[in-house]
């Protein structure tokens, strides 16, 4: 009896859920016969099912809702708005009355009778209830295929077994993990292997299948959205027309439960402030029935759920007044924001832009704890405002709560994970970006002159800092409220999907957790609650001031562009200085020998070619020197210092402005003074044309164009060290001392007119005849003979 | 009424406990500590694919926690949903006890009062009869307080 009491609450329940929204349905087309007999059908199994279970008063409920239903079926009444709402009356209290026999509670005592009167308040026709309501009809019924109410074949099972399954899959995850551990260890036997290799596959299938089970179509999450607007709309007398979409996205099912809340509020919003009044829309030159669209779609690893209406969107100068009478906001402040961060105001708490209190939203639970619930599970809401027009609200929300990326973390010895969508940046405390103050026991870091709170995992947790060599690393946090803070901990140790598990209510009554992970090694691991962490360390939470923040960084900005990076080295001479770093194009070691001397000029052979020395050093102590290469864009020089120390910021105009050699003045750097090279002087010093190979003049090949020259021959002869020209040059004068290489007898000619030596090439092994003085263009000696004996 | 009892030491006091409530005794391994909780809540343990939060029953009742030394058996719990489990200093016995439940008699440490329901005797020794679900309440009131 109590099983078979159970299995009718448990179904009457679920009937009774997905019908809420037929009978709106039903309501907007009463001549839709299939949705009245779905109905009717409720209301005849229910009466049946309690006159055996002996629940007279569901009896009477559903008996007297199936008369008038089986009247509007045989035509004799119409469904009126009345009508319905008695109907949808009957099934709220067929509903509670169910919730208190599943709870085994007294059943609510209440008149019955009303609510059966009322359903009778417009049967004026007065016609004779039907004894015996029609049994036939319904079973004769024809069920459509594809209507609304073909439903898939299902069991019902209690969730408590789907778990259990859930646990045993789990274990049997970690059992093949440990045996797969096992099995490396000892020696490899591929049929054992591939025993084994099956046996995880087919574990893994299931692991996939059972977490199918934890999916649910989002249709659930709407099911009790019609409901809901039809209801609002008529007690606010406004006409909405609801779209739903997307109802056969699956999501997690605990998810659904998260979301519910937040999108319930959300379309509570958007009836009583987002959309009009007809009088005020028709006013408008809009519709008078009002839009309002839910749509869900899976993106990714995302449900997308976006809830859009055509109302009057949201006044954001309206917002901003309310913030500023709250003193949330100063007026200057106010007049730098942007429409988007006015539109953030929204989520702060305390501000609403109903002008009054209404019984349907308003109640001082408003879009701050939407916000909040939302982030709580991962998700993130975000708004499309369209002032006077209507409203876009988009949540996006994790395909799962059970899965989620995290970054693992390390505090006090041991390790925490944290939410990867909490987490908006991470650096190391020794970052040149980040300056972490401390004043009065709060900690204050400045990051890109963004000013955090901050706080130590370790101080927030009780827990001691341990001692470490590494930099301790710095996340910025995005807490629930939307406020981001900057988190220290020790390290920031991996990323991992994780697999979320509630912890106990002892451990959550903390605040500052918000589940629990198994990760591979069998140590539990708590996933940390940002915000609760915020919450704890009772961080202030001011509504920031982003305008001038903004306008802060710009300056900042500014300031950043009169301040060059500098190549901070010290000067064989010991001296230390600074040079823009823009002119370095390489630091590199160069070998001593490479140094020479000729005409009075230092040189280093660089690459084949000759560089010249600014500092005109040529012999060192040590085999090997530290240089700068620099380049004014067009020329090459080469600077050995004594050593590279780093690079640093250096004002544009030294501090101290002093033309003096090579130098062109002094700034001082963390506390230190260091004379500034002068760039202009560095290559005004420099020899006027770039020094040659007293040896080796240029190498113009004339068939520039030709594949061979351009790709085997030119690299050959870099690589030899020469210069290598492309082509004859066209206006520029060829050097005497070039030499061309071609492979044209015609091109050598006007060559020798110019006075070049020429080397010829040819492409076959063998001349041509005696008086062929050509190379074979393969024949590699020979080539770099025929060069040098011709430059010489 | 024949009922089903474990016996066991629990900060240093010998108690009862109802088997239906008992689900299993391991041995405690290895403890993750959960910071900046109270003392009582000792950490988490894996048991296989399930995560247990193991509650510190001396430290509930004597302010002390148990030292790490003395962390040996634990009793596995169900209570509202979550694994829990409860360290004790010794388990002795499952016995059948034909009296039952006796009531409490005595000037009771007012540290046990809110855990102890009853007295059981065994072989002569009374052992207080506790539910492991009032460690687990008292414990989250506790942290509240």
């Amino acid at each position: 009896m109590d099983d078979l009491l159970q299995e009718f609450i448990a179904e009457t329940q679920e009937t009774l859920e997905a019908l809420a929204g037929e009978v709106v349905a039903w309501e907007a087309d009463p001549g839709d016969r299939d949705r009245l007999d779905a109905i009717f059908r409720f209301f005849h199994t229910v009466k049946g099912s309690c006159g055996f279970l002996n629940l007279p008063r569901f009896e009477r409920l559903s008996h007297a809702a199936e008369d008038v239903l089986s009247e509007i079926r045989s035509g004799n009444r119409s469904a009126d708005p009345a009508t319905v709402s008695a109907v949808l009356g009957i099934m709220d209290r067929i509903a509670e009355l169910a919730e208190a026999v599943a709870v085994g509670a007294a059943l609510p005592d209440e008149n019955d009778d009303l609510l059966i009167g009322a359903l009778s308040a417009r049967d004026d026709k007065g016609s004779a209830p039907e004894e015996g309501p029609a049994a036939s009809p319904v079973a004769g019924q024809p069920v459509r295929q594809g209507g609304a109410q073909a439903v898939p074949r299902t069991i019902r099972l209690p969730l408590s077994l789907i778990d259990q399954l859930m646990n045993g899959v789990s274990d049997m995850v970690l059992a093949r993990n440990e045996l797969s551990r096992q099995l490396r260890e000892r020696s490899g036997d591929p049929e054992l292997e591939s025993a084994f290799e099956r046996l995880s596959t087919c574990v893994a299938d299931m692991r996939d299948a059972i977490s199918k089970t934890r999916m649910q179509r989002v249709d659930r999450l709407f099911t009790a959205i019609p409901r809901m607007v039809r209801d609002l709309g008529r007690e606010l007398g406004k006409r909405i027309d609801l779209v739903l979409e997307g109802g056969d996205v699956e999501m997690d099912r605990e998810m659904v439960e998260m979301v519910v809340d937040p999108l319930t509020h959300i379309v509570r919003n958007s009836i009583d402030h987002g959309i009009e009044t007809p009088e005020k829309r028709r006013a408008l030159g809009k519709p008078e029935t009002g839009t309002l669209k839910l749509e869900a779609r899976q993106s990714g690893n995302q449900i997308v759920i976006e809830i859009s209406d055509d109302g009057q969107g949201i006044d954001t100068q309206k917002l901003v007044e309310k913030a500023i009478a709250a003193d949330r906001l100063t007026r200057d402040a106010a007049a730098r924001m942007s429409e988007a961060e006015k539109l953030d105001l929204i989520f702060h708490a305390g501000l609403s832009t109903a002008k009054q209190i209404t019984a349907i939203s308003g109640r001082g639970v408003g879009m701050d704890v939407v916000r909040a619930n939302v982030e709580r599970i991962g998700g993130v809401i975000s708004l499309d405002n369209q002032p006077g027009k209507g409203l876009r609200i988009m949540l996006r929300v994790p395909l799962t709560l059970t899965i989620i990326p995290g970054l693992i973390v390390r505090a006090g010895g041991l390790h925490f994970a944290m939410p990867r969508a909490a987490v908006v940046e991470i650096l190391h405390d020794n970052n040149e970006m980040l300056r972490i103050a401390e004043i009065g026991g709060a900690k204050i870091a400045t990051i890109r002159s963004v000013r955090h709170s901050m706080i130590d995992l370790e101080d927030v947790l009780g827990m001691e800092k341990l001692p470490q060599s590494s930099p301790r690393t710095i996340m910025v946090v995005r807490s629930g409220t939307g406020v981001p803070y900057a988190m220290g901990v020790a390290a920031v140790d991996n990323h991992e999907e994780l697999v979320i598990r509630p912890a106990s209510p002892l451990i959550m009554a903390s605040g500052v957790y918000a589940g629990m992970t198994l990760p591979d090694n069998g140590r539990p691991m708590l996933l940390l609650d940002a915000a609760g962490l915020a919450n704890a360390a009772e961080l202030p939470n001011i509504a920031d001031d982003c305008a001038r923040r903004q306008a802060e960084e710009e300056e900042a900005g500014e300031a950043a562009t009169e301040m060059v990076p500098a190549l901070r080295f010290e000067e064989l001479s010991g001296e230390r200085r600074l040079i823009k770093l823009s002119l370095v194009e390489r630091v590199e070691d160069i070998d001593a020998d490479l140094f020479g001397r000729s005409g009075g000029r230092a040189f280093v052979r660089l690459d084949g070619r000759l560089v010249p020395v600014v500092n005109g050093v040529h012999s060192f102590d040590t085999p090997h020197v530290s240089a700068l290469r620099i380049r004014d864009g067009a020329q090459e020089a080469c600077y050995p210092v004594a050593a590279v120390l780093d690079i640093v910021d250096m004002p544009i105009v030294p501090d101290m402005v002093a033309m003096q050699g090579v130098l062109s003045g002094v700034s001082v750097i963390d506390g230190e003074h260091l004379e500034v090279v002068n760039p202009f002087a560095l290559f005004a010093a420099l020899p006027g044309e770039a020094l040659r190979a007293p040896s080796r003049g240029r190498c113009v090949l004339a068939d520039g164009d030709d594949g061979w020259t351009r790709e085997i021959l030119a690299p050959l002869l870099r690589q030899a060290g020469h210069e290598v020209v492309l082509g004859l040059p066209d206006d520029a004068p060829v050097d005497p001392r070039d030499i061309v290489l071609s492979s044209g007898p015609d091109v050598a000619k006007a060559a020798e007119i110019l006075g070049c030596r020429v080397v010829q090439l040819r492409a076959s092994p063998r001349p041509s005849g005696p008086q062929d003085g050509s190379i074979y263009r393969y024949d590699q000696d020979a080539l770099m003979a025929a060069i040098a004996g011709a430059g010489r | 009424m024949e009922q089903l009892y474990l016996l066991a030491t629990l900060a240093g006091t010998r108690v009862a406990v109802e088997t239906g409530e008992v689900e299993a005794v391991v041995r405690l391994n290895d403890i993750s500590p959960v910071p900046g909780m109270a003392a009582h809540v000792a950490g988490l343990s894996a048991l296989r694919s399930r995560v247990l939060t193991i509650i510190d029953v001396s430290a509930l009742i004597r302010g002390t926690a148990a030292p790490a030394a003395q962390r040996g058996f634990a009793i596995i719990a169900d209570i509202s949903g979550h694994s829990y489990g409860l360290m004790v200093d010794a388990v002795h016995d499952i016995c059948q006890v034909p009296d039952g439940g006796l009531p409490l008699r005595g000037q009771l440490d007012p540290a046990w009062l809110p855990y102890a329901r009853a007295i059981v005797e065994h072989e002569g020794q009374p052992h207080l009869l506790v539910s492991l679900a009032s460690f687990v309440e008292m414990g989250s009131l506790a942290q509240a307080a």
